[in-house]
């Protein structure tokens, strides 16, 4: 039994070993990745659609500068944001608030998936409840019918 | 005159669709086959008429007819003729009549595959729905949505298009492939609702619309690749999908469609699923009707948005009846159709499939609830909120990586239930050539873990196809592999897309370089191994348009890899300018250019340069996804076409389907 579990326990160990690895915390981002990752939070709020990363237009880089500046002056990112949703108005933020109506947009799918996946559990289980029918030969006779 | 013609066209289709619903309406009630036989012809008339208005109104575009309203917003005597070609769908009121056009002649496709079926009420009623969604779209275009309405004073030019939708020449395919794939859904689902009205929602409607489903998810995967290429080739900005709420309308049908794809298998094997199969059909329709109106209405703020109309109270009504008429038959019919099936375990390829079918649900959820977030902040708390890349990437990839899980696992798994053994021998050898790459990624230096999976998953998946093949070359001959069960390998072939498709996002959403460098003309930069040195610009004029493009020289360790051009254009509808990338595509990465600003009083310019690897991979992995379609759509050699009665009740199918297994065990 262990010897056939073996190459599938391997398996098991790389894969977790390698996550690990990848997960491991290697310290504070740069002040670049930094400045980079909240620039994608941001709208560019002459264009549409785009973030104030993506976008060259002329406000996106006073953001982008902007953004840089503050880090330097050592705000924090709680901070940052703040400043920016008092410049252009809470629709500057591409990422949903974590409380109030955002709970909506980032808690329903996980609710959701959540209980589908129970759901089908439970589907499953009752379905493998179920008694596997045989065909009787007033059933075959039903289909040989139906087929002629 | 062309108005008029077009006008008249679009009366005679609505009579046509009126009278044809009214023929076979009367016909079913009475079972006159007389009446069937006739209710069917006119589904031809409705196409014809279809295609007359739209070529009513090529002729006003290529005539240039700005007494028509149409013609002089979305057309100008400068405009080039493939852009005035393309005018049929630059703005609302033409591409309904593009809709209505492609409706007409799936319907057409439709009446002549069952022609000789045309007494069936199955059939009959399936004409009878595709008839009711083409008399609301001729409604619309006879009332707010009408392209033949004329002008008081005639303008002596037109506006011409949005400066976006010509500047490229993928405009041409971009659309028609979209609403092939849009419109194509709405046959499955006639058939669905013709299933639930006669009561036999067995595996008959499944076997007859197959095709139809395919070449519509064909079709919409290829419209939505296109829709990136273009984006990625005319914004500039560098990507080629931003979650915008016209982009999500594309992807919304397409996750629905997808799921229904895989879960019809389990109907067709098992009997199972028949309430969800229909489910999902419905609401891949009314999507691809909710889409029209996200992107149409002016309801939404996005690029594509380009107006404001009053069909949107229309579209959202149609939508209401649709959803309305769906759940109400799944409703009436809820008892009969409960299936007796069974599941022998949870790792099975049935299982697996509700897996998928659960994912590609979430997924669908995530996108629409995102999409219309804003919308409901606005109408809840009177709030003008926005949404974006943080929050999809952040929901969507997690599913992704589940779905890419699946792939890779589900097609090994045999039906019903498995062994150790069988597990060992099929997956074995794929799941540790997938962890091999993985390490491998980490070794080279990735960090990230949604990378890191996507990589070892996408190796696993291709291990696995690559086995398939082998196990059926060895059963059937090299040659004859693929023609032995088209379907199997065409969905397989389909996979590899999938395959390259996610490696190639995976890596250009995290590996890319961006940056911007101010050049006076023969000053080089270098950006990640590229030095582009700005030789010189110039400014044209043709037509509407002034541009002004850059000369750049790209060159990679001493290798000249040409000259390109990015531009700007300025149009006179229009105040903001366009800019044009230039791009020098390779197999390992793209180099793309952009003229951020054009040259200063001191000849300076601001030049956008990004590196994005693997970039090609994309549209090449679409390639790869048509390719299997059309595969996935031959013949079988093995198991030549038969006709499926609806069939009967699914505890008599045979306990033991092990001969029908496509791959020798």
């Amino acid at each position: 039994m262990t010897r056939r579990l073996l190459p599938w326990l391997g398996l098991g160990l790389v894969v977790t070993v390698t996550l690990a690895v990848v997960l491991w915390p290697d310290g504070a981002p740069s002040d670049s990745a930094r400045a980079r990752a909240l620039a994608e939070e941001f709208r560019c709020p002459e264009c549409q659609g785009l973030s104030a990363a993506d976008s060259s237009a002329s406000t996106s880089r006073a953001i982008r500068a902007d953004i840089r500046d503050r880090i330097e002056a050592g705000q924090s990112d709680e901070e940052i944001r703040q400043a920016m949703v008092d410049r252009f108005g809470e629709s500057v933020l591409l990422k949903p608030e974590s409380g109030g109506l955002g709970l909506l947009v980032w808690g329903l799918p996980v609710a959701a998936l959540t209980l589908g996946a129970a759901g089908l559990a439970l589907a499953l289980r009752r379905w493998r409840r179920q008694p596997a029918m045989h065909a009787t030969p007033a059933d075959e006779a039903l289909v040989e019918q139906a087929r002629s | 005159m062309r108005a008029a013609l077009g006008v008249l066209a679009l009366a005679v289709g609505t009579s046509a669709a009126v009278l044809g619903i009214a023929t076979l309406g009367l016909g079913l009630r009475r079972g006159d086959e007389r009446l069937l036989r006739n209710g069917r012809r006119y589904v031809f008339v409705v196409l014809a008429a279809a295609a007359l208005a739209a070529a009513a109104m090529e002729w006003a575009l290529l005539t240039h007819d700005f007494s028509i309203e149409y013609v002089a917003e979305n057309n100008a005597r400068a405009t080039p003729l493939l852009f005035t070609i393309t005018g049929l769908w630059a703005a609302l009121e033409g591409s309904i009549l593009l809709w209505a056009l492609v409706l007409g002649g799936y319907l057409a496709f439709m009446a002549r595959r069952f022609r000789e079926r045309a007494t069936d009420p199955l059939v009959a009623w399936a004409t009878l729905t595709g008839l009711a969604v083409a008399l609301f779209f001729f409604v619309l275009m006879l009332g707010p949505a009408n392209p033949f309405k004329t002008l008081a004073d005639v303008p002596s030019d037109g506006a011409g298009p949005n400066p976006l939708l010509q500047n490229h020449p993928l405009m041409a395919f971009h659309p028609p492939m979209l609403y092939l794939g849009y419109v194509g859904f709405t046959v499955p689902f006639s058939f669905a609702i013709a299933a639930l009205v006669t009561g036999r929602f067995g595996e008959g409607w499944l076997a007859d619309t197959r095709r139809a489903t395919l070449v519509a998810w064909g079709f919409l995967t290829a419209g939505i690749l296109l829709g990136a290429w273009w984006s990625y080739e005319v914004l500039g900005w560098g990507g080629y999908w931003a979650w915008d709420p016209v982009e999500n309308a594309s992807l919304l049908p397409w996750l629905t469609g997808t799921a229904f794809i895989h879960s019809v298998i389990v109907q067709e094997r098992r009997g199972m699923l028949r309430v969800w199969n229909l489910s999902l059909v419905i609401a891949t329709f009314c999507l691809t009707i909710l889409g029209t109106f996200l992107t149409r209405s002016g309801v939404v703020d996005s690029v594509h948005s380009f107006t404001q109309s009053a069909i949107g109270p229309m579209l959202l009504g149609f939508l209401g009846i649709v959803a309305a008429v769906g759940i109400g038959l799944i409703a009436w019919r809820g008892d009969r159709l409960r299936a007796p099936g069974r599941i022998d375990s949870p790792v099975s390829r049935e299982s697996a499939f509700l897996a998928n079918n659960l994912l590609f649900a979430a997924l669908a959820f995530v996108v629409l609830l995102g999409t219309v977030y804003p919308l409901l902040a606005e109408a809840l708390q009177d709030r003008r909120l926005s949404v974006g890349e943080p929050y999809f990437d952040r929901m969507t990839t997690p599913i992704g990586i589940a779905l890419l899980f699946l792939m890779a696992a589900a097609p090994a798994l045999p039906w019903r239930a498995t062994t150790g053994e069988v597990l060992r021998r099929r997956l074995l050898v794929p799941a540790w050539t997938g962890a091999g790459v993985m390490v491998a990624a980490v070794v080279l230096g990735a960090r990230e873990l949604a990378q890191v999976l996507t990589f070892g998953l996408a190796a696993f998946a291709l291990a696995g196809i690559a086995r398939q093949f082998a196990v059926g070359a060895r059963a059937h001959g090299v040659a004859r592999v693929v023609r032995s069960n088209p379907r199997l390998y065409g969905g397989l072939v389909v996979h590899v897309g999938v395959v390259l498709v996610a490696v190639a996002i995976a890596s250009s959403s995290s590996y890319s370089t961006k940056r911007e460098v101010r050049l006076r003309s023969g000053e080089s930069a270098t950006v990640r191994g590229y030095t582009v040195t700005y030789l010189d610009s110039d400014r044209e004029r043709s037509g509407q348009k002034t541009t002004v493009s850059a000369q750049v020289r790209v060159e990679r360790g001493g290798d000249d890899l040409g000259v390109y051009a990015p531009a700007i254009s300025t149009f006179p509808n229009s105040t903001s300018g366009i800019g044009t990338p230039s791009v020098h595509t390779g197999l390992r990465e793209d180099v793309y250019l952009t003229l951020v600003s054009s040259p200063n009083e001191r000849g300076r310019v601001t030049i956008g340069v990004a590196v994005n690897p693997l970039i090609l991979w994309l549209w090449i992995g679409g390639g790869v996804m048509a390719l299997g379609t059309l595969i996935a759509l031959a013949p079988s050699l093995q198991r030549p076409f038969r006709r499926r009665e609806p069939t009967p009740a699914v505890g008599l199918r045979r306990q033991n389907d092990e001969e029908r297994e496509p791959v020798p065990v």
